[in-house]
């Protein structure tokens, strides 16, 4: 299979601190990864390593086994096998979508690659396509060629650098659907760099958070959810509820906090002060009742599926994020009482540094 | 709108590709005589046809500026296809021979010439010679005056065209400083600098005069037949006049010729050949007729009307082609802010 | 409108690059590929070449004869006047360029179309012959005034087209915001318009300069002296190589400090600037009140540049004896002169190309040196570039010498920038990215090269080569030397015929001349980029 092995990635430009500082990443061959940070935390760096354009200080890049970039290795980025979908889609303008996708097709003769260009075409969605120019079709249309360029000459892996970033919302999700799917359907391995963590939760098979050039969290997009490795990753893929909190006996998987007893996800290891990180949609707005957590209501946001409310608690020095599926029963200003559910993570309170950004 | 653009740019390249072809028509025999020739296609251009003919060879001539192919020959030095130089003036030939450039001439050539009007080391020779005058404008100016002398005094103030970056300008200064000394030279110089308009050449001064802007020029005789010849003496009003024998500002100048060094045998029979035709009477005779000027070679005088005979000149104290004294008056003319 | 660089269509403005993304791509410090990088030393070797001759012939003497030339009075003096000069007519071509630019591209100017083609035609005049009409007509304009006249009406363009260019390219949107900030057209213009023209200013500003630098055409019958003419009277009145190289060298310094003082104009904001082009054309400014001296402004200018000229030409062809010119000649001459230049400028382009690429896709100091190195030799006068390479050709290349072949190389040596940076301008505004997909593609960078860079920047490379073959039509000093024996060109010929007086002989040539070269001047001045 063709699984993607990047292993102590090293990369600084000039003197100051490294843009990649020991980058480990395993993608299984077949997979959908995203690769998930803040701008400037490397992540486009690392694509463009694996793609071939820069050489790293330090580390390896592997795919399927074949050492692309390694200490005294180089392969050069067009015999990498490694395709490439940019922000923008970045067609040749000057060629039609047709010669577009069939750009990476050289030494396939041409009935064969008219053939490839029209499977790729119907691919993604654009049958019937091949002679427009770049100009002529949308946004949407246009990242969706890309991908079919990128796809066509059967890469072993490919690399999508934001591509849905121009996209308005609203063709957004109907073109990831797409990506998505023609991915699956050629069973390409693939890495989405992505700085928006919706995106990378709903399309990933695999995230990898990035942090300070390093991986902070790998793993599904349920783990990476509720399971973060930290506060910061807790923070940068969701909302996040933070509390501090009093572990309970040793062994015992709950912790005393200002929101009452939390159950815990495990029981934790180490000293008995620390942090319980909850999602706001595991809070519930009760009646306030006497022996649960109370608090006031201090602002409610109204998304349509569902709303926020800020509830500021007593005992809690920061207020609280609830997420309330339909109607909001508390107005700004009224009490309510807060109730958990499912279980929380536990962190040590020693919280990182949130740089990179 | 990039099509066009585009287009026209392979249509260059084609035509890239066929100018080579273009450029090569003409030149299947080889040449047996390579002429650099300092002297303008117009003034000499049928005299080569004639000599074409009389040596019976294809020659080929490069021409250019003096100085600028005189320059050239020294950086080809031995590697040269040349074999014959034809200057318009003395200092590029002598720039030559000072580098040792130039062969010998054979004795029956020199001596055909006056020593004066012929490199010191017998290395080059006068073909023909032209005169300073001074043009002027026959309703500005009732009686030209007969020295330069003249031309600095007050009444001429801003009325005098010369043109101080042309040769002949330059070593007829050379001359003067010969003859009267580098202070007489130097006031003389800053006299006219304060009385006169600098022209870029002759022939700027000469149009500078029929028109009227300048009363006076300080010129070589032949630019006017030159004139002459394009606009018709009708159609021109400005004259010229000729200096009182002696005087600094009649000098002669000349236009010469020498043979290279580096060249074949059969190149140099070839330019031994062309030097003698070049002061045979039929070629002396062509400089007289064609170009207006004096012929060097013993034995061949001028005829055409109003030219004073050659011997009523001012000859030359100096070496025409000497560069030191050259360099001397280019620092004088520097210093006094001529050129 | 679409802009075919981008495949941005116009309704999707908010799909801008991120400047981020483009400075990431140059300062990256990638190494130029050899498929690049060998080519582009060669063109800059033979664009030093000249260099290594200088080299040899000022220090022929020793050290102390060259320094002695170079500390003397005359030098400074010369060096004064040629510095003031360029200092003139660089302003000069800028406020032409600057001011035509904006009216005829962002203005209701009455047939902005004509005057944006009309505006290009100076290029097509030679200096020398400005020149020679302007004395004949004004002798008093003679010295620093007519110099500086004749030198900013024939090299305008040089500013005017890279500054169109830019001005078409300028995002609209970003001058809306700033009136709606409060700022008025002038202010805005000022500080949001102007800033951005900088980069395309500064470099027409540069080939104006330089240009300025070698010209010798114009100063000398102007008598102006400058430095250029003070190497020309070495060769001319002491037959002097060695003063004249030592002169030279120091001219080749000026070059590389002025272009290393361009080098730094041009900022971020030029490398920024490779995402989308423009989303839609500005809407056209009305001129008002000021239509007529608009109008006026532009039909002044062209009637003093090309107008002028061209009338002078027709008078002295009426009025001369000499006008016996023979049609079959000029027709020969012509087109020996347009395969000539043709050849001169197909060589110069394709030595640029590696040279503008590098330029305009790698940062660091090997690029910039390489830059500078093509940049060198193009302030020299072109005697002496013609002598260099006669000192070359005759000791290592003598079957070339005096072979259209070295003609055409001298042409390559001097005019190498021309073409390079039109060439680094349009690589400029093409995608870098998409040479990073064509290669994830599987393409070599030969391969890439030759089917994105290459087709994308090809609109401004052939406005790079137009202009080169223009320059090439008219070039004087180093044809005459390095021609083959026997050959005109309408240069060399209309050097002939008033050589010898004959006015109206040489009318027709450079009439002929000034009309061919207009050609591709027209085509520039219809070239959209």
């Amino acid at each position: 299979m063709t699984d993607l092995q990047i292993k102590g990635l090293v990369k600084a430009y000039g003197p100051e601190a490294a843009v990649l500082d020991g980058l480990d990443l395993t993608v299984p061959g077949g997979a959908l990864a995203a690769v998930l940070g803040p701008s400037g935390c490397g992540k486009t760096t690392m694509l463009r390593i694996v793609a071939g354009f820069l050489r790293p200080d330090a580390g390896s890049v592997a795919v399927g086994g074949r050492v692309l970039s390694g200490p005294g290795a180089h392969i050069a980025p067009e015999r990498r096998r490694v395709g490439i979908v940019p922000q923008e889609g970045a067609l040749f303008p000057h060629l039609s979508v047709a010669r577009n996708v069939a750009y990476g097709l050289s030494g396939v003769d041409r009935t064969a690659r008219r053939a490839r260009v029209e499977k790729m075409l119907e691919l993604v969605g654009l049958a019937g396509y091949g002679e427009r120019m770049p100009h002529e079709l949308s946004g949407g249309q246009q990242q969706r060629i890309a991908l079919a360029r990128a796809l066509a000459p059967e890469p072993q892996l490919v690399l999508l650098d934001e591509p849905f970033n121009a996209l308005d919302s609203a063709l957004r999700a109907g073109v990831r659907d797409d990506v998505r799917a023609a991915l699956r359907a050629t069973g390409a391995t693939a890495v989405l760099v992505t700085h928006d963590q919706q995106e990378a939760l709903s399309t990933a098979d695999l995230v990898a958070v990035v942090r300070d050039g390093r991986i902070a969290q790998c793993g599904t997009p349920e783990d990476v959810y509720h399971r973060p490795a930290d506060p910061w990753v807790a923070g940068f893929v969701g909302d996040a509820v933070l509390v501090s909190g009093t572990a309970d006996a040793a062994g015992a998987a709950t912790a005393a906090t200002a929101l009452g007893r939390v159950p815990l996800a495990a029981a934790p290891a180490g000293p008995r002060e620390g942090l319980v990180l909850l999602r706001p949609e595991q809070l519930r707005l009760t009646d306030a009742a006497p022996g649960e957590a109370c608090g006031t209501v201090t602002d409610v946001r109204f998304y349509g599926h569902d709303a926020m409310a800020t509830v500021t608690v007593e005992g809690l020095d920061a207020p609280v994020d609830v997420r309330v599926p339909g109607p909001v029963p508390v107005r700004p200003g009224g009490r309510t009482g807060i109730q958990v559910t499912g279980e929380a993570t536990w962190h040590p309170a020693v919280v990182p540094p949130r740089a990179c950004g | 709108m990039r099509r066009p653009l585009a287009r026209s740019l392979t249509a260059l390249a084609a035509a890239a590709l066929i100018s080579p072809l273009l450029a090569g028509c003409g030149s299947d025999e080889p040449a047996g005589l390579v002429i650099y020739s300092g002297r303008n296609e117009k003034l000499v251009g049928s005299l080569i046809d004639k000599l074409e003919e009389s040596l019976d060879t294809r020659v080929e001539v490069r021409y250019g500026g003096s100085a600028e192919l005189s320059a050239q020959l020294l950086e080809e030095g031995d590697a040269t296809e040349a074999g014959l130089f034809l200057s318009q003036d003395a200092g590029a030939l002598g720039a030559l021979s000072k580098e040792g450039r130039l062969a010998p001439l054979p004795q029956t050539a020199l001596e055909k010439v006056e020593p004066a009007y012929r490199g010191a080391a017998g290395d080059w020779v006068g073909l023909s010679g032209r005169v300073r005058v001074i043009a002027y404008h026959p309703d500005k100016v009732a009686t030209p005056p007969d020295s330069v002398h003249e031309v600095v005094k007050p009444e001429w103030k801003g009325k005098v065209g010369y043109a101080p970056t042309n040769a002949s300008f330059q070593s007829f200064v050379t001359g003067m400083r010969v003859l009267e000394g580098d202070d007489a030279t130097r006031t003389w110089l800053k006299g006219l600098k304060a009385n006169g308009k600098p022209y870029e050449n002759n022939l700027a001064v000469m149009d500078a005069v029929d028109s009227g802007e300048v009363s006076l020029g300080l010129v070589n005789h032949y630019y006017w037949y030159e004139r002459v010849a394009e606009k018709g003496e009708d159609e021109l009003d400005v004259r010229i006049h000729y200096l009182a024998k002696s005087d600094p500002g009649g000098l002669v100048n000349v236009a010469g010729v020498g043979m290279l060094k580096g060249a074949d045998a059969e190149q140099s029979a070839y330019a031994r050949k062309a030097v003698d035709f070049l002061l045979s009477a039929e070629s002396q005779r062509y400089f007289a007729d064609k170009t207006k000027e004096y012929p060097l070679a013993a034995g061949v005088t001028s005829d055409v009307k109003d030219l004073p005979p050659f011997e009523s000149l001012t000859k030359p104290e100096i070496d025409l082609g000497e560069l030191d004294s050259l360099k001397d008056t280019l620092a004088m003319l520097q210093d006094v802010g001529m050129v | 409108m679409t802009d075919p660089t981008t495949g941005h269509s116009a309704d999707r403005p908010a799909a801008a690059a991120t400047p981020l993304a483009g400075r990431r791509r140059v300062a990256a410090g990638r190494r130029p590929s050899p498929v690049l990088l060998v080519p582009a030393c060669a063109a800059a070797l033979l664009a030093v070449l000249p260099l290594g001759y200088l080299a040899v012939r000022a220090l022929e003497r020793g050290p102390a004869y060259a320094w002695d030339v170079i500390a003397d009075d005359r030098t400074a003096l010369l060096l004064g006047h040629s510095l003031g000069l360029t200092a003139a007519v660089v302003l000069g071509c800028l406020v032409l360029g600057v001011s035509l630019a904006w009216l005829t591209v962002r203005t209701a100017l009455p047939g902005a179309r004509i005057w944006s083609v009309l505006v290009t035609l100076p290029l097509a005049v030679p200096s020398y012959v400005a020149a020679f009409t302007w004395l004949s007509a004004a002798p008093g304009l003679a010295g620093f005034t007519g110099s500086a006249l004749t030198l900013t009406l024939v090299s305008f363009p040089y500013v005017y087209l890279p500054v169109a260019a830019a001005l078409r390219r300028t995002d609209p949107a970003q001058e809306e915001v700033s009136r709606s900030l409060g700022h008025g057209r002038v202010r805005t213009f000022l500080r949001v318009t102007l800033p951005q023209l900088r980069p395309a200013a500064a470099g027409g500003g540069l080939l104006v300069a330089l240009y300025v630098l070698s010209d010798f055409g114009a100063v000398s019958l102007m008598r102006y002296d400058t430095f250029t003419r003070g190497i020309y009277t070495s060769y001319r009145a002491s037959f002097d190589r060695t003063p004249a190289a030592a002169l030279s060298a120091v001219l080749v310094l000026m070059t590389v400090a002025l272009v290393a003082a361009e080098t730094r104009t041009r900022g971020r904001a030029g490398h920024a600037r490779t995402g989308t082009g423009t989303a839609r054309p500005a809407e056209p400014a009305p001129l008002g009140r000021l239509r007529l001296p608009a109008l006026g402004w532009c039909g002044a200018v062209v009637a003093l540049a090309v107008g002028f000229p061209l009338a002078t030409l027709g008078y002295w062809l009426a009025v001369g004896n000499s006008a016996t010119w023979d049609p079959g000649t000029l027709a020969d001459t012509s087109l020996t002169t347009l395969g000539t230049a043709a050849a001169g400028a197909a060589l110069t382009t394709l030595l640029a190309l590696p040279v503008g690429v590098i330029a305009a896709r790698h940062r660091g100091r090997g690029a910039r040196l390489l830059e500078q190195a093509a940049y060198a030799g193009h302030a020299l006068p072109g005697i002496t570039v013609a002598l260099a390479l006669v000192f070359f050709a005759v000791r290592y290349a003598r079957p070339l010498y005096q072979e259209l072949p070295l003609l055409v190389c001298a042409y390559a040596v001097l005019f190498l920038p021309v073409a390079a940076a039109a060439t680094r301008a349009a690589v400029l505004q093409a995608p870098p990215v998409l040479e990073d997909v064509a290669r994830s593609l599987g393409r070599s960078p030969l391969a890439v090269l030759r089917t994105v860079t290459v087709p994308l920047a090809a609109p401004g490379v052939a406005a790079g080569a137009a202009l080169t073959f223009v320059v090439c039509m008219k070039e004087l000093p180093a044809t005459l030397l390095l021609r083959p024996t026997g050959m005109d060109t309408l240069a060399t010929r209309l050097w002939t015929e008033t050589g010898a007086g004959s006015f109206a002989a040489a009318a027709p040539y450079a009439a002929a001349l000034i009309l061919l070269a207009a050609v591709p001047s027209y085509l520039l001045g219809r070239h959209r980029t």
